[in-house]
């Protein structure tokens, strides 16, 4: 500790007014808080301050974030070594995971922050903690095995057009790390979609072993003959009820288990971090919806429609997204009530774009972007609202 | 008694309570009245250095309005007159004669009868007279009140919620008498007089129901009558409300029933800089060391007026006009290693962030802003704690963008200054000044 008080002591002022590398100022800050909380003296007006600042607001998200990390690196290795009909002993697939997830990671935190540095540097603020929050999301939305190239793409876009250009972070309107994935699908839909992209074959391997499903539960769901129920099929190519809530089949790199959502929004909740409105309306917009789909579904309508409601949870990316990429505070609505209506909206839209356009059999991203386009308006709505319940004092 | 609850508020759990003794130690060498502190006055001085005053003698009097007099707490020698940066008066120092201080008489006492045959003007100008009319105030500004206006109404504040203050208790003990003549003089300003006290002090309460008309439950700062106003107001016409805290009233009561100027303070001294926090018995205008005592901090911040809403005072300087507390805090030495990391029992927080939150007990807090300025993050932590229900993250930005209207109408005016938002902001954001510097900038444009 000693030691390192004496580095930081020695290094500061360089990075100071005046110091040579003054510039880069940002990002002396952000490392050295890692390590020694700031002094700085308060003004007044209140002489004391809360002992929380944003640094441990966002790594706390990120220590709700680790552990999906570390199952999507196991699950990547799994599936991969399943489908190649290799061995899937623990420390070979966490070996083969390591290698498909941790680059694309380590590129996107690379990448995000050398953007972050330069407009940091650029507008004379200190760096946001947000950020790093958007890069630990990025890269588990993504497909195990993206080619590193556009994880970089993509991160860069996100960063930049999602964030930064509208001010950084605190005034995107945007969700960065949804806006940079979306970007992706949409620019590169060959490594984004189908039922190719979510295994990685390892060694000489052209295809999968035939005992081996590469569809994704959601895939399958879309393409469900008419003469069988969505949960027969699921179960039919091994995709039962328990196995998608743990979350170990091909899918994204950390959306897949169900278990690790409802672990991380309750000590997300529990925390006060994540808003607990948000989340429940969005589970309630999913189940509700889905309910209602049932209700209106005939016989001649497709299967999807008569889909017991909880499946869309516990399939796909729908809990990752309400628990993760709803809640990020910045993006979501900034009011108290309409938090119910934008988580509610978020997990609608989910549900009718998956059931309703087959082109995009994952919807739950779409429609977080979607809303957040809504979510000023919300915000307008319930300010005038509340202003109008006031005594006015002018 | 009406009941009126607030859920929103916060109660700091800070270290430093004062223990339930008074000290009276002898009088102060020195006094001093701080013009600096007095909200909205241009001061015009009407003594100079060197000057031989007496108790009551008029020290400065306001340009804005020559009738507000402000007096000395002291009988000697002015010893020194401070100014600050471009000229602001800062402090009019007063040595006192400790031997043979003079007193000067400023009115004939006032018989408890002769107060109802006493017309209401020259019950006003004895009050400006006796200089104890700046102890009302009025809201929204919380400026000196007008004495040209009759208010809505006016709030009498028990105040004791705001880490630390003396409580009503202990300042009204054997001065019920006073007091009441107190109320009586209010009412005879207004008829509407509302006296509102914290309801977790339930003897107190009790013993006080006849002169209590509102029991207010709630955290900080439920106690402010501005808050109360809040919530028991009809129609904007009420916002014009004044109030006044329950020892400046016992002063007030005091002047009229003796004629002379009153001097005698009770104060708090808290917070764990200092090795004896207790109430300390002394003069209006004591000298901050004087009260302070031994100091077991190394570098100590001298909150004069309470933890949240003091001014930083001088170490050689003296209390204000208003402040009845003094809160002695360490200033910050060296930063914590590994923070960040740290589960956090000892980390006071409002949100449950840190395994504090577990058992809310008092934790010593120092002056550091604990955290790095960042952009806002909307996390709405602010508006959890606003007691009156403005959204300050929303106000602060319509403010910074300068949409007047937008901001008077989300409530900028109904802030009670209370800090809160401040204090919870985990973007380390100036919010409550931002707010408080809008009010006065839109005052200053009323005119």
């Amino acid at each position: 500790m000693k030691a390192m008080r004496n580095l930081f002591d020695a290094l500061r002022p360089r990075f100071e007014e005046g110091g040579a590398y003054h510039r880069l100022y940002p990002f002396y800050e952000s490392i050295e808080t890692i390590f020694f909380g700031p002094i700085e003296r308060s003004r007044g007006l209140p002489h004391v301050r809360d002992s929380l600042d944003v640094k441990r607001f966002m790594a706390l998200v990120i220590v709700a974030l680790i552990p999906h990390l570390c199952f999507g690196i196991f699950n990547a290795g799994y599936q991969s070594r399943l489908a190649s009909g290799l061995s899937t002993g623990f420390l070979p697939v966490v070996w083969s995971g390591a290698w498909l997830v941790l680059p694309m990671v380590i590129v996107t935190y690379v990448v995000g922050f050398a953007w972050e540095i330069l407009f940091a540097v650029v507008r004379k603020h200190e760096i946001s903690e947000g950020l790093f929050v958007s890069c630990m999301l990025f890269p588990l939305t993504l497909p195990p095995g993206t080619p590193l190239w556009q994880v970089a793409l993509g991160i860069s876009f996100g960063i930049v057009i999602g964030k930064e250009v509208f001010g950084g972070t605190g005034r995107n309107f945007l969700n960065p790390a949804l806006t940079g994935r979306a970007f992706l699908y949409f620019a590169y839909p060959v490594s984004l979609s189908g039922d190719q992209v979510w295994t990685v074959l390892s060694g000489a391997r052209e295809t999968v072993v035939d005992t081996f499903t590469a569809a994704t539960p959601l895939s399958v769901s879309v393409s469900t003959p008419a003469s069988q129920t969505v949960e027969e099929t699921l179960t039919g190519v091994g995709y039962s009820g328990a196995k998608l809530i743990g979350g170990l089949y091909p899918g994204s790199v950390g959306g897949t288990s169900t278990l690790l959502c409802v672990a991380g929004a309750l000590f997300l909740i529990l925390l006060g971090i994540a808003s607990y409105r948000i989340i429940l309306g969005g589970v309630l917009g999913v189940l509700c919806t889905g309910y209602f789909l049932n209700l209106v579904a005939g016989p001649d309508s497709a299967p999807f429609l008569s889909l017991n409601p909880f499946y869309h949870l516990i399939m796909g990316g729908s809990a990752f997204g309400i628990v993760y990429m709803t809640t990020d505070p910045v993006s979501a609505t900034h009011m108290k009530h309409v938090k119910w209506v934008y988580g509610f909206m978020c997990g609608m839209l989910t549900v009718l774009i998956r059931v309703f356009n087959p082109a995009f059999p994952e919807g739950v991203g779409l429609a977080i972007l979607f809303m957040n386009l809504f979510n000023p308006l919300l915000d307008h709505i319930e300010m005038q609202w509340r202003m109008r319940r006031r005594i006015s004092n002018v | 008694m009406i009941s009126v609850r607030t859920a929103k508020g916060y109660d700091l759990p800070i270290q430093g309570a004062p223990l339930e003794v008074v000290d009276k130690p002898a009088p102060p060498p020195t006094v001093a009245v701080l013009p600096e502190h007095i909200p909205f006055i241009r001061p015009r001085l009407a003594v100079k250095e060197g000057d031989q005053v007496a108790v009551g003698d008029v020290l400065f009097t306001d340009k804005s309005n020559p009738r507000l007099q402000f007096l000395s707490p002291g009988g000697g020698q002015v010893a020194r007159i401070q100014f600050g940066p471009r000229r602001v008066l800062q402090a009019v120092v007063i040595q006192r004669d400790a031997a043979d201080e003079p007193v000067r008489s400023l009115a004939a006492p006032l018989e408890p009868e002769a107060l109802d045959r006493l017309p209401r003007a020259d019950l006003v100008d004895l009050l400006l007279r006796g200089g104890v009319w700046p102890f009302l105030r009025a809201f929204p500004y919380r400026a000196i009140a007008d004495p040209d206006v009759e208010p809505p109404a006016i709030y009498v504040s028990l105040d004791a919620r705001e880490p630390f203050q003396v409580p009503p208790a202990r300042y009204l003990e054997n001065q019920r008498e006073v007091f009441t003549f107190g109320l009586r003089v209010l009412k005879r300003l207004c008829p509407v007089v509302h006296v509102h006290a914290d309801a977790d002090d339930q003897a107190f309460c009790e013993a006080y129901k006849d002169i209590i008309t509102h029991k207010v439950q709630g955290r900080y700062p439920t106690d402010d009558s501005g808050v109360l106003l809040y919530r028991v107001r009809q129609s904007p016409d009420d916002n014009q409300a004044w109030f006044i805290t329950g020892q400046d009233l016992l002063l007030v009561a005091r002047m009229l029933q003796s004629g002379q100027y009153p001097t005698e303070r009770l104060f708090a001294v808290a917070g764990s800089g200092v090795a004896n926090p207790r109430y300390v018995a002394s003069r209006m205008g004591a000298p901050i060391a004087h009260l302070a005592g031994e100091i077991q901090c190394k570098a100590p911040r001298f909150a004069v007026g309470g933890t949240l809403r003091g001014f930083s005072g001088d170490p050689e300087g003296h209390m204000g006009f208003y402040e009845t507390a003094l809160m002695v805090l360490p200033e910050p030495e060296a930063a914590d290693f590994l923070t960040l990391f740290r589960p956090g029992f000892g980390k006071p927080s409002h949100s449950r962030t840190f395994l504090s939150a577990l058992r809310r007990n008092p934790l010593p807090m120092t002056t550091n802003v604990n955290g790095g300025h960042r952009a806002c993050i909307a996390c709405g932590y602010c508006a959890e704690v606003c007691p009156v229900d403005i959204w300050p993250q929303m106000t602060y930005k319509s403010i910074l963008a300068e949409e007047v209207e937008e901001y008077l109408a989300h409530g900028l005016l109904d802030c009670v200054e209370c800090g809160l938002c401040t204090y919870v902001c985990p973007s380390k954001i100036e919010l409550a000044a931002t707010l408080r510097a809008a009010k006065h900038a839109y005052r200053k444009e009323q005119g």
